[in-house]
């Protein structure tokens, strides 16, 4: 409510002198109206003058309003009388045709400024309104690049402190959307321990998400600025609600994605995983069958190669192990300083079956620092790294494993083969889970042993990447050398 | 022909079960068979088996437990049967007594030939310790210090010596890294695994013809190595 006001002496005298102003002015119209008929008398008629004489009378209420108007109609009046009606020189009324004039006069007077009025208020609206439209641009500008709850907060506070004057503001968010509730105050210090002039709810259509209070330097707000502010609020709250949209749409594609990958596991499971039981099952089957008196070769072939399946299945397994405790990031390296020939040579003793159809060149300097890496791990990363080498590269090519020192604080490993290069956009990605060049059913495997290596290796704080190289394609990896902050040992050799 | 040996296997699988009691009867053992740790315990102590196959992963209590409530009373050896994700368990396993370890899924071979060399380690441990050591060529005099290969001596360092004479004393099972650390170098020394990287690097030089195919002194990845003598 409006308090009660004691008025305003000087206030009330500023505006009597305005009015004496206006008057002052409207008296000028009307003195060169009557200085020019008056020059003109002899040739006007009376009622020409009279239409002539509302001029003045619209110029004054157009110009200074109604009351200048109408003290300018009186005035036109009057001099209408005393010049220009017989007898001259007085103000003896003797018709009902000059009371007429006058009440014409004080019409037009007030018509015309009812009119002017309407136009005015008119243009203040428009102007009122493009200025709200030009706020309530840019405020919705400024929150379609808020990207936060606080960054909303913060837009709306600074858009609503500006347009309703206000000396404090808060403005008070959540808990939503899996964001913690916060308050943000304009200024920076604790609202004051007193009832806000306003409280503009944010609310969306299902519940409340917050509010802002206001405390106004000269309250109450015009019902202009109230309008705007609820407008502003609106916006926000649209602003925070899309946001919440949006999140709930990223965690639908993160969860859709992990479907998807999970079904492409699935799948991929269960063809490798049938393959080699498919063989097993058909061995045995013939074995145990008592239709055939199998040849002892015959029975040798196919227990070997249930062996072999067995092996495979193993290893298909371990891969997916090894995968379920990168995903859920069990991979804990205990790392140890290893020599990196010695992980190699244990591998190539274990892989001689696969690698026999390569040649395998194996360059590592003797003076090679001895590596902080978790011996199974790295294991499991070059039986990955040459597994894969040779199921692509042609048999009878050559596979080069190189160490070197990139820094004092950095192993470069690479494996090169001589299998097919990849198309540069696809060099990061063969790395991806279930990632193949070819189609599944041309090259067997999980599509897992690439980030397998590149979760253990990661894991390590090293890095994995695969290049193009004349006549194949390198993976090369690195592997820091700092352990708990130290870097290599040296061992001393022991004299005999 | 000599009496057969006692086996207990302490697992809960009933295929596997079903699969080593087969195998085990075909090599001429005598099995014993418990399903779980508590059961294992009180078979061990009732029969007094030869030699032990203990699973670690059983429903009632955990592999290592078993293992050390055994080594409390009795040194018949104990095999270690586990999947390849728990190193840590089967370090665990070893350094508290267990002989030796297999990795499921494990071929026959793999199995007998553990099963052996726990025999004669349980025979010699009652007798008197081997003072000759042959590995192929190679040739470890305990009592004179001499290691020599295809005839000719070898010069050892000391701490190269002290190693290998510690593996070849405990030829053909497993050992430890941090066990191997622990009596070759010191009780400090237990996770300085780089010494041993390095020391047994230079000693495969010295003793194997092919260092990179190492048939004397092999390793058991993320385990330990073990010493391997003509049987």
């Amino acid at each position: 409510m409006r308090p009660f006001t004691i008025p305003d002496v000087s206030r009330q005298f500023r505006f009597l002198k305005h009015q004496l102003f206006v008057f002052g002015l409207a008296m000028v119209p009307v003195s060169l109206m009557t200085a020019a008929l008056f020059l003109l008398r002899d040739s006007l008629n009376t009622s020409t003058v009279a239409l002539l004489f509302l001029i003045p009378v619209m110029i004054s209420t157009s110009l200074w309003g109604l009351f200048s108007g109408v003290f300018s109609a009186f005035a036109a009046f009057l001099a209408y009388n005393y010049f220009f009606l017989q007898p001259y020189y007085t103000f003896n009324v003797h018709d009902s045709q000059d009371i007429i004039t006058l009440l014409i006069f004080l019409a037009v007077a007030v018509f015309n400024s009812q009119l002017v009025g309407r136009v005015r208020s008119g243009l203040a609206a428009a102007v009122a309104r493009e200025r709200e439209t030009t706020l309530l641009y840019e405020l919705s500008l400024d929150l379609a690049g808020a990207g936060s709850p606080a960054e909303i907060a913060a837009v709306l506070a600074r858009k609503t402190a500006d347009t309703a004057q206000a000396t404090n503001l808060e403005v008070s968010i959540g808990p939503i959307y899996g964001d913690p509730s916060f308050q943000l105050s304009i200024p920076e210090n604790t609202p004051p321990d007193v009832t806000p002039h306003v409280v503009i709810p944010l609310e969306t259509v299902r519940a409340s998400v917050g509010q802002i209070r206001v405390w106004l330097q000269v309250p109450p707000l015009t019902p202009g600025q109230e309008r705007l502010l609820r407008a502003f609020a609106a916006q926000g709250t649209l602003a925070l609600e899309r946001m919440a949209l949006a999140h709930t749409e990223t965690r639908a594609q993160v969860l859709e994605e992990s479907d998807r990958l999970k079904s492409a596991l699935l799948s991929s499971v269960t063809h490798e995983l049938r393959t080699p039981l498919a063989t097993i099952k058909a061995s045995t089957t013939s074995l145990i069958s008592d239709e055939i008196p199998w040849e002892t070769p015959a029975r040798h072939d196919l227990l070997s190669v249930i062996d072999e399946e067995t092996d495979y299945l193993n290893y298909l397994v371990g891969n997916l192990l090894d995968m379920s405790r990168i995903e859920a990031g069990a991979l804990k390296p205990k790392r140890h300083w290893n020599i990196l020939s010695e992980i190699i040579d244990g591998v190539l003793v274990r892989l001689h079956r696969i690698l026999s159809g390569f040649t395998v060149d194996i360059h590592i300097p003797d003076d090679l620092p001895v590596v902080p890496v978790d011996y199974s791990q790295m294991e499991q990363v070059f039986i990955n790294l040459l597994t894969n080498s040779a199921k692509y590269a042609p048999q009878g090519s050559t596979i080069r494993l190189e160490a070197n020192l990139q820094d004092e604080n950095t192993a470069l490993v690479s494996v090169k083969n001589e299998g097919p290069q990849v198309n540069p956009d696809n060099l990061d990605r063969i790395f991806d889970k279930f990632y193949r060049i070819t189609e599944p059913e041309k090259v067997s495997g999980t599509g897992l042993g690439l980030s397998i290596c590149k979760g253990i290796v990661e894991a390590h704080g090293g890095r994995i990447w695969a290049e193009n190289v004349p006549g194949g394609l390198a993976f090369r990896f690195t592997i820091p050398l700092r352990l708990d902050g130290n870097s290599p040992p040296q061992i001393e050799a022991e004299d005999l | 022909m000599k009496p057969m040996a006692h086996i207990l296997v302490i697992e809960d699988e009933p295929q596997m079960q079903r699969a080593l009691r087969t195998i085990l009867s075909a090599h001429n053992y005598r099995v014993s068979i418990a399903s779980s740790g508590e059961e294992g315990l009180a078979l061990a102590a009732a029969e007094k088996p030869d030699t032990i196959i203990l699973d670690l992963g059983l429903p009632d209590m955990d592999g290592v437990e078993v293992c050390i409530q055994l080594r409390q009373w009795t040194q018949i050896p104990i095999i270690i049967l586990s999947v390849r994700s728990d190193e840590g368990d089967k370090i665990k396993a070893l350094d508290q007594g267990a002989d030796d370890y297999l990795v499921k899924p494990f071929g026959t071979g793999e199995l007998l030939a553990r099963l052996r060399v726990a025999q004669r380690h349980l025979a010699k441990s009652q007798g008197e310790p081997d003072t000759v050591i042959v590995s192929g060529d190679l040739t470890i005099d305990l009592t004179r210090y001499i290691v020599t290969r295809a005839g000719n001596e070898v010069k050892l360092t000391a701490t190269e010596y002290r190693l290998l004479a510690y593996l070849a004393s405990h030829a053909n099972r497993v050992l430890t890294h941090p066990h191997i650390l622990e009596n070759v170098w010191g009780p400090e020394y237990r996770d300085d695994v780089e010494y041993l990287r390095v020391f047994m690097s230079q000693l495969r030089k010295k003793l194997e013809a092919h260092p990179k195919k190492p048939v004397h002194i092999l390793s058991e990845p993320g385990i330990g190595y073990r010493f391997i003598t003509d049987a």
